[in-house]
Parts: structure tokens; sequence; C-alpha cells
């Protein structure tokens, strides 16, 4: 579904990503992780428009998205959320769920129709409270009562993430770019979001490349995981392999001698069991 | 995205080439109407235009600092130039003052001196510098109070009161909304202006003010160019000479001081700069000190340059306008891009009526265009290269 | 699968969305009422016959306009725009070139300082009245069709200029942007003295004999004003003003949601541009003449002023904001007359003290410390003292509004410098300039916020505010104690649907 083909990316003289190859199938969940300053949330950049690449490819669906504006990539239906949200903080949950539908009716509504209140308007406004509503159940009631209409300033940091994600899922993309959906969330909220992502793949048909940093969430759903360390993929493949991968460790920790087994991947054991 | 670097050097060299070319085109152009484009008459627009780039270099500083330092188009920074301009006309025609008036004026100049006294010793507690804003208090008032005041004197006194002046409006103005979002602080900069500009009308007049004080530097002074006389004033060296002092003095303060340092840490980050002990309250003030004090110089010298002060309303407008497009061009919170903006916009206004006189000729009118070059050329620049010719990149982070 | 369905039912029969169109007849029949009295009202005070009042409510509706309009872009776009003064420069001249008379352009062309020439190259004026056909419509039956007709096209031009300014927000952002609108409204005032378009304008000086009665009339602006309201309220309540919405709220959010950034820029501009060239038309009409002066940054100045007064982004607040702007504009001529400094002093005094106060009051109840700031008792005092040299030296308090309250004693104080009268020039300017720096140090959102007035607000309706079946229901989400369900990991889904 989603190429990226030997990208490369560099500000100035630092090399913030070389010869990045991704690939990204129908439905499938993928996890990007890596230290922090590794590229992940340049992939995400360069994947969406924000960040021009200097070399490479990246295609959806076999177009090529080089070149197109972010907004032209949602479009054709890659949405993405934010690592430090971007909310419209004075508007409303309601408000923030619709106006990522906007740009599916620009060519079916007019500002005319808009001013002047056509059957047309009424229609696709109709429309859009009805996919913000189904996008924001996934989250349970918890944002769909009184909440819909309350600015997005008031809500709690982890119901802003869940109002982030309906938001992307509300673009009609049929991928999500999830930039740490669990940051900022305790580990009961943890553990939802995780259920909930999952559901996102299951039962709203999204294919989902994340970014994230809690390893028992990556851990529990993703189908391939993918290790970031300086601009470049060094490890790829099921969560259990990358896991014991010593490159991987070393990437992490630091050089040093082995030990029988390694300590993120007894760290992230732990993490799991107790949470 | 490539960097096409060489896109505005090779526009420069493209303008230098025109204006060499009708330059050249006039001086040899035998019809009768335009025997006086002679070397003189192009070496006198050099001395004007370049008169005019310091002038406006000395506000452009102003604009560039305080950009730097809290990100403000201080939209009132022309105001303060036209208060300064009537600063020093007021000190060299209505003095002796009673002494009362002496008394406040001569404590206003005590503390800017005080303050700019701390620029070099770091504190204003320093004995030192109290000593010498005492031995300044009252020699102003004495000054002020007893005769008719000379304008070299008038100079930096009237620099002194509209550096407090900017302290002031800091204080009053913008300091309260240190961390409102920046269309508020801009908002209140307007806001200002207007305020300066309709106390300026009320207090001072409302009409053309003639600006000559008794002083030398108006003399005239003359010499030949390639056989023809060349007729100026002594303005031509004073200007150019006060301008460059006082930027020499601007960048050893701020290479060479604490608290010039202080000021250049917080235009990297004012923020940071704050935790790392710096009183950034106090480099803005500062920074407004200094910023007003170059206006009033510069509003001292165009009254001198040209022989009278425009109405208050208007007068502060035009001149800030080209400086802030001078900062622009130059790069904005860059202190050598200003005066290169300055000169840039200096040059280009001198040279458009300079090489398209009033004669009948192909772009007979395009001299009423200078104004409209300023505005257009910062459009430009801004568009197309918002970090001007020498400054940072100021795009966002996603 | 069956769950996702049975989600998106429920979210359609769910409360919330009923929710959205709650009452909606209500305040339809509600808004007409109000609409049928105010026309009343204004017919009442259009029958009052009062000249003054007349030309203030009409000024009242045609800088309603330019507000509203303006408050397109700095207020739903979040685009600082300083260039609105230009705007309605280009419709204001082409709405007063199209409708003058013949004779009074004759009058003009012939006059011995005039730079108004018949232009060549086919552009003349006569030419483009008589390619309209607007020539034809002199009489005064007809006339309004004329002025109708060239209010439009100076409206689309302004448009047209709208969008070549809007081209720039595309790559310059907040402050730059703000000055290069800024720029564009100077370039567009300084050209229209030059000698190229002295032709049209007349260079500096502009031309009289514009006729006023559609700018003097009630009906005519206040018509204009409800059509711009309608317009400009229906596009922020919908699926494009939302739109615009986001990309003040966050530019990169919005583009990464599908926005068009350039797109709704520009088409903000250009709407704004429109209706500027409206009331710029309307402008030149109330003032019966077209001259550069008029066109000044000042005008956009006052625009700002009423914006940020009345709640930048609110169109009722915008409305509030600019009748106090009109009021103090038509009614504040006391402020310029001449009175002696002791008048004067007591004014001031009088300002200080009830600063001293504000100040005190508004620190107390934002809870700053310390409560009693130094400036408080500086502002007191000093107020005190000139109340009290004022008083001494016999003011006339209040002799602006005819309120002799105080029976003003006779000069008690021998200093004769405060007999000696001064004259308030540009006091109304000064005022609102001084108003616009508090109300962006104390309240920066102005007095409306972003709120609206709408009828819920009335009726103290809140749909952000719980019921109480809601709040329990939240209670039992978010409290894992009720919240059985969660605890069990193996059976999450519980909690949730």
């Amino acid at each position: 579904m989603l190429e990226v083909i030997n990208v490369s990316k560099s500000f100035g003289g630092l090399k913030a990503m070389s010869d990045m190859n991704l690939k990204v199938e129908q439905g499938e969940i993928v996890s990007v992780i890596g230290p922090n300053g590794a590229g992940k949330t340049t992939l995400f950049n360069l994947i969406t428009g924000v960040y021009k690449p200097d070399s490479g490819d990246i295609r959806f669906e076999g177009k090529s998205l080089l070149g197109k504006k972010p907004d032209a990539i949602v479009n054709m239906g890659v949405a993405r959320t934010f690592q430090n949200l971007r909310l419209f903080s004075n508007l409303s949950i309601l408000d923030n769920a619709r106006i990522s539908q906007h740009h599916n009716y620009r060519d079916k509504l007019s500002w005319f129709d808009c001013v002047f209140r056509t059957p047309r308007h009424n229609r696709a406004e109709a429309e859009m409270v009805d996919t913000a509503l189904e996008k924001l159940s996934f989250f349970g009631p918890r944002l769909m009562s009184f909440r819909l209409f309350q600015p997005v300033y008031v809500l709690s940091y982890a119901n802003r993430r869940r109002t982030e994600m309906a938001r992307a899922m509300a673009t009609g993309a049929k991928m999500l770019l999830l930039d740490e959906p669990s940051a900022g969330m305790n580990p009961k909220e943890t553990r939802e979001i995780t259920q909930i992502i999952r559901r996102m793949r299951d039962e709203g048909g999204y294919t989902i490349l994340l970014v994230e940093h809690k390893m028992n969430l990556v851990g529990e759903i993703s189908d391939r995981v993918v290790v970031l360390d300086y601009g470049q993929k060094i490890a790829e493949g099921s969560y259990k392999d990358v896991i014991n991968d010593p490159i991987v460790i070393e990437a992490y920790l630091g050089k040093r001698d082995d030990k029988d087994e390694s300590e993120i991947a007894k760290a992230a054991a732990k993490d799991g069991r107790t949470v | 995205m490539k960097r096409r670097g060489w896109i505005p050097w090779a526009v420069l060299a493209a303008i230098i080439a025109f204006v060499l070319f009708r330059v050249i085109y006039l001086i040899s152009n035998q019809d009768p109407g335009y025997t006086r484009f002679n070397a003189a008459y192009f070496t006198r627009a050099f001395t004007e235009a370049f008169t005019l780039g310091s002038l406006y270099a000395l506000i452009a500083l102003g604009y560039t600092m305080v950009y730097g330092i809290i990100r403000l188009i201080n939209f009132a920074h022309g105001e303060v130039f036209m208060v300064g301009a009537f600063c020093s006309y007021f000190l060299f025609t209505l003095t002796p003052f009673p002494l009362w008036i002496a008394i406040v004026l001569a404590a206003f100049v005590a503390y800017g001196a005080a303050r700019v006294l701390e620029l070099w010793r770091g504190s204003l507690k320093d004995p030192l510098t109290l000593t010498i804003a005492a031995l300044i208090f009252a020699l102003s008032i004495y000054g002020l109070s007893s005769s008719k005041l000379n304008f070299l004197i008038a100079l930096p006194m009237s620099m002194l009161l509209t550096g407090v002046l900017g302290i002031l409006i800091d204080k009053i103005a913008y300091s309260p909304l240190r961390t409102a979002p920046r269309n508020s602080l801009l908002i209140t900069a307007i806001a200002v202006s207007f305020f300066l500009q309709n106390v300026g009308l009320l207090a001072f007049t409302n009409k053309q003010t003639p600006y000559r004080p008794d002083t030398m530097l108006t003399n005239s002074l003359s010499f030949n160019v390639a056989g023809n006389e060349v007729r100026s004033t002594f303005l031509i060296i004073a200007i150019p000479l006060v301008a460059l002092l006082l930027v020499v003095a601007l960048t050893l303060f701020v290479t060479r001081t604490r608290l010039g340092k202080a000021m250049r840490a917080s235009a990297q980050d004012a923020e940071v700069a704050q935790m790392m002990g710096i009183s950034v309250d106090k480099v803005i003030a500062t920074t407004f000190l200094l910023g007003s004090m170059l206006a009033a110089a510069g509003g001292a010298m165009y009254g001198l340059n040209f022989g009278s002060l425009n109405q208050p309303a208007i007068m502060g407008v035009l001149p800030g306008i080209k400086a802030f497009a001078a900062a622009v061009i130059g790069g904005i919170g860059s202190l050598p891009g200003a005066v290169i903006g300055a000169m840039v916009i200096g040059f280009s206004e001198v040279f458009l009526t300079a090489i398209f006189p009033k004669i009948p000729g192909v772009f007979e009118g395009i001299s009423e265009f200078k104004d409209t070059f300023a505005f257009a050329l910062m459009i430009i620049i801004l568009l197309f290269r918002p970090s001007g010719i020498v400054g940072e990149d100021l795009s966002e982070k996603v | 699968m069956a769950d996702t369905q049975n989600a998106a039912k429920n979210a359609l029969q769910h409360p919330a969305a009923a929710k959205i169109h709650s009452n909606r007849l209500r305040n339809a029949l509600l808004s007409l009422v109000a609409l049928v009295i105010g026309i009343f009202v204004l017919r009442y005070l259009g029958g009052l016959g009062s000249a003054k009042l007349t030309q203030a409510l009409a000024l009242f509706a045609i800088w309603g306009v330019a507000t509203v309009s303006l408050n397109l872009i700095n207020g739903t776009l979040g685009i600082l725009s300083l260039g609105h003064h230009g705007f309605m420069l280009i419709g204001g001249y082409t709405t007063a070139l199209l409708i003058l008379s013949d004779d009074a352009r004759n009058r003009i062309q012939t006059s011995a300082r005039s730079q108004m020439t018949d232009f060549t190259l086919g552009l003349s004026v006569q030419n483009w009245l008589h390619t309209l056909g607007l020539d034809r419509l002199t009489t005064d039956d007809t006339l309004w069709v004329r002025f109708l007709i060239a209010i439009l096209i100076g409206g689309l031009l302004a448009m047209l200029f709208g969008i070549l300014v809007g081209f720039p927000s595309l790559r310059l952002r907040g402050d730059y942007l703000a000055v290069v609108t800024f720029g564009f409204g100077e370039i567009i005032r300084l050209l229209a003295s030059t000698r190229i378009f002295a032709p049209f304008t007349n260079g500096a000086l502009g031309f009289a004999g514009v006729p006023g009665e559609f700018g003097k009339s009630i009906w005519w602006t206040f018509g204009f004003l409800a059509i711009t309201v309608f317009f400009m309220a229906k596009l922020k309540y919908s699926s494009y003003g939302r739109a615009m919405e986001a990309v003040r709220e966050d530019q990169i959010a919005a583009e990464a949601m599908g926005i068009n950034l350039a797109y709704h820029k520009v088409l903000g501009f250009a709407l704004s541009a429109f209706f500027a060239g409206i009331a710029g038309g309307l402008w030149v009409s109330w003032l019966a003449n077209a001259r550069l002066d008029n066109f000044a940054f000042t005008l956009t100045f006052f625009f700002l002023v009423a914006i940020s007064l009345g709640g930048t982004g609110s169109i009722t607040g915008v409305l509030l904001g600019t009748a106090v702007v009109i009021f103090v504009r038509q009614y504040g001529d006391p402020l310029e007359e001449s009175y002696t400094i002791a008048t004067w002093l007591g004014l001031i005094g009088l300002l200080l003290v009830l600063a001293g106060i504000f100040i005190l009051i508004f620190r107390n109840s934002q809870r700053l410390r310390p409560r009693f700031h130094p400036s408080i008792a500086v502002m007191g005092l000093g107020g005190i003292v000139a109340l009290i040299i004022a008083y001494l030296g016999g003011a006339a308090f209040w002799p602006a509004f005819n309120l002799n309250i105080f029976q003003a004693p006779t000069a008690s104080l021998a200093w004769p410098w405060l007999q000696d009268t001064f004259r308030g020039f540009g006091m109304r300017a000064i005022f609102l300039s001084v108003l616009l720096i508090v109300i962006m140090i104390f309240r920066p959102a102005g007095i409306m916020g972003r709120n609206e007035f709408n009828w819920a607000w009335v009726f103290r309706e809140r749909r952000d505010q719980p019921s109480e079946e809601e709040r329990r229901q939240d209670a039992w989400l978010s409290n894992p104690a009720l919240n059985k369900a969660a605890q069990d990991p193996n059976d999450q889904d519980k909690g949730e649907s």
C-alpha cells in the first residue's frame, strides 16, 4: 500500500534520513521504533509532504507522493496525528472532527452553497456530523455527549489524543500515521488505546503505521516492527525478532558485553506483565 | 529544495549595471536639456544618498534590535524618531526653561544617562554610575535653565530624553504583553504609534516647523569634481560620521559588554536566557533605550538635513516605514543588515530621482514612485528572501 | 464488524446529534421578531429628523460593513491584515467615478487645478459608462440602479485586488504578512496619487460632487450591512468557515487535515475585499467626495480598534466595537474643543483615579500579587493632586456634557497658566488609541471574545455543560472503582459500548 523507496533527507549537513526503504501492506499495523532523534517523526513528515525528500520516492497505492502538498496527500488517503498535539484548540471536538472532512466536500460543496444554505449544504452537513460521530464512537461515549461541544483546550490530555485520532480517521483516509498515540496516557489508558488501534484496523479497515515508545503497546499490536537509528533502518521483522537483535540493543543501550538475554527485552517483558 | 543563492546577486548586478548605463547616458548626452548631468551632479547625488542612507540606518537599527529581542515590529519607532526630532528642536529653541521644567527634564536626562552608564559599569547602583548621573543632573539643570543650548549639547540630551521615552513605552504598553500572541503586540504597537502621532499633534504643532539651529554643521562646503563645483554643507560629512560613531559604539556594546552578550543571548532564545540568570526585562529595556536614542539622533540629523520638520502626524510615518523596509531588506534582527538595507533604500530613493529627472523623456514620471519603490522592494524581499540580505532563517518547525 | 455498524447507528441516534440543531424554529422566529423590531427602531430613529443621528447611524452601518469584512481575515482566518483602506479606496473611487454625473465630471475636468483628463487608450470613464449602459441612468428614479451596479463593480475590482494581496499570505505568516498587507494598502494609496492614475483619481486633490443620497440613507447602508452580516455569519458557521478557523488555529495541522491553505486564504481575502469595496463605495457617498486623505491608514486603524474592542472573530462583537468607535468619532467632538488647563487637569485627574481603581479591581479579580501595585498608588495620588489643583483652579467639570453637578468655584489658585485655554485637537484619536492599548493589556480577546451573541446564550442553554445523566455516565467512565469491566483485562470492551 505504502512504499518508501530509497528516501534520503538531510538538513544542512545533518543526514536525517538515508536510504530508507519501507513497505506497508494493506491492513497491516507497522510500528516504527528507535531512540530519540532516530528520524521517526522525520519519516512521517516526509510521507505526509511536510518535508520534501532529497532523493528517492514515496508511493501510495502505486501513485507517487513526491512534490505533493500535505493537503493533496490527505486527499489521496494518508492522514496523520502529531507527536505534540496539533488540535484546533479553540474549536469544539465536533468542529475538529468535521474540519478534517472538509476536503472531501470541496467539489460537491461551494462556499456559495454554504452561504445560502442550499439542500446540498444541509445534506453535506448531516453527513459530516454522522461521520464525525461514527469516528468518535471508536473511543466510547466519553467524547460523544456534552464534550462534543466543548472547546478542545478544556479536555484532558488523553482525550485530546483521542480527538486527534478521531480527527485523522474522519479525513476518510485509508492509512493512518499515528505519532506516539499513547504519549501522556496512564497505563490503563494505554491498554485501552492499544485495543482501539487494533479495532481501527479490524473494524475500521485502516492500515496503520505508528511511532511509539511504549514497548508493550508495540509488542501487542504490531504485525511488523521497523527500527530506525541515525536515519537508517537497522532492523525489521516481528517484535520478538527485532527486540533480540543485537544491533537494536546496541542502538538503544550502547555497546557493551552481551548477556544471554537483552536488557531491553527483559524490561519490555516486565512492563508487559505488570502494567 | 535547492537554494538558488545567485538570483539576488544577479538582480543586484543588473540594477547596478542599469544605473551605471543610465548615468553614463545622461552625462554623455549633448542635448541642451542635459547639460547639468555632469560628474558633479552625480557626486552630489551620491553624497545625498549616503547621508540619507545613514539617517535610515539610525532608525533601522532600532527596528532590527527590537525585532531581534522580542520579535515585535515596533510600529511606534517612526514616532519615536519624530519625538526625538521635536525634542532636540525644543531644546535649542525654547531654552532657557523655567527652573521647574529644567529640573524635571534634567531628572529624565540623568536617568537616561544612568541607564547608558549601566551598559558600561553593569549596574545602576554602581557608585561611579551614580556620581556621573548626579553630575549630569546638576549640569543639565544649569544648562537647561540658564541659556540657549548649543545644538551639539541639545543632541545628546534629546537622545537621552527619547531613550527614556522608549523605556517608558516598553514598560507601559509592551511589557504587560510579553506572553500575549504576537498579533496583540503588533496591534498595541500600532496603537502606540497613533497615540504618539496625535499627542505630537496636540503638544507640538500641526504645521511644518523650520529646523535651523545655530551650528557650524550647516555651513556650506564646496569642492570640485572634474572641473565642476559641488555645493553642499558639512552635513554630508557630519551625518555619516555621527551614524558611523553610533553604529560602532553599538556594535562594541553588543559584542564586548556583559549586557550586550545578554542581549545577544536573549535574541537567540529569551526563555532560556532568563533561565540562565539574564534579566530579560532589563535587556529589553536597554534595547528600547538604545533604539530610541539612535532614532532621536536620526531625528535631529533629519531636521538638520532637510531644514524643517514635517507635522507630527506624518513626520515619522514615511521615514519609519522606509527604515523598516531597510531593516527587512538587510535581514531583520541583524545589525550590519540594517545598515546595508538602509544604504540600499537611501541610494534607491536618491538615484531614482537623480537618474530619472523630470525632463521630457521615456521615464519622465518615474521619480514619483520612489516611496512606492521602497514598499515594493520590501514586499518583494519578504516574499522571496524573507531572511533578507544577511539575516537568519525564521521558518517554523513542525 | 457488527459492532462498528452498531456504533455507527448509535452515533446517528445519539442525543448529541439531536442537540446540534435544537430549538431551531424558536431561534428563527426570535431572529425574525428582532429584525422587525430593528427595522421599526431604525425607522423611528430616522424619523426623528436629527441629521447628526442619521449620519452617525449611516456611518455605523458603513463602517460595520468594513469591520465585519475585515473580521473575516483578522478574526476567522487569523491573519492580521492592515491593508483594508486600500481595498476601500479601490471600491470607493470606482463607485464615485461611475456615479458621478456628467455635469459634475465636466466641471472637475475644466477646473484649473484638475489633473483629471479624458483618459486615452479608450479607457475613459465616459466610454466605460457607455459600455455598461450607465450613462442613460441619470434621473433621480434610476440613479439607484446605477449606484447599485457601480458599487458591485467597485466591490469586484477590490476583490480582484484582494486576490492579488492574498497571494503573499501563502508564503508568509504573522507580522511579516501584516507588514506586507500594510505595504499593499499604502502602495494603492501612493499609486492613486501618481500622475499615471491622476486621470481617474485627480491626484491627491480628489474630487467632490459624488451623489450622497445613498451613503447618507439609513436604509441603503443598513441594507448592505444586513447583507454583509448575513453573508459572513452564514459563511462562518459552515464548512468553509470552520476550515478558515482551522487555518487560524494551526496552519500546519489544517494542511495535514486536507485543507488547501492557498484556496482558503485567497478566498478569505477575496470575499473580505469585495465587501470592503462595497464599504468604500458607501463611504465616498457618505462623504459626498472622493479624496485620498479619507482612505489613509487611520481608517484601518479605527477598524482595528473596533474589532479588538468588540472581540476578534465575533461578528456581533465587532458590530458592538464599531458602535463604540462611531460614538466616539461622531459624538466625541466636545473632547476637541478649547478648555482651560484647569479643566483638562481635572479630566486627567479623574481618569487617573478611575484607572487606579480599575487596576486595583482588576488585580484583585485576577488574584495578582501584590494586590496593591505601586502604579496604583502613583495613579491614585497623582490623580487626586491633579483634581485638587483643578478644583482650586476653577475647573468647569464636565462642561462637555452640560452636567454642572459640581458648582465650579471661582479660581482661588493664582497660577495664571491654569486659566490658559487649550484645544484638544486630535483627542478622539488619542482616546481610541489609549482604549486599544488598554484592551490589549487587560482583555486581549475583546468584550465578546470569540463568542457570538445567540439565542441559546440568552436562554442560558449550554450544550457544552453535562446534564445530570451525562455527568453520572462520565463519572462512571473515568472512575476505575466504578468501572469494574476495565479492570478485567480479558473483557475490555464492556466499558466502552
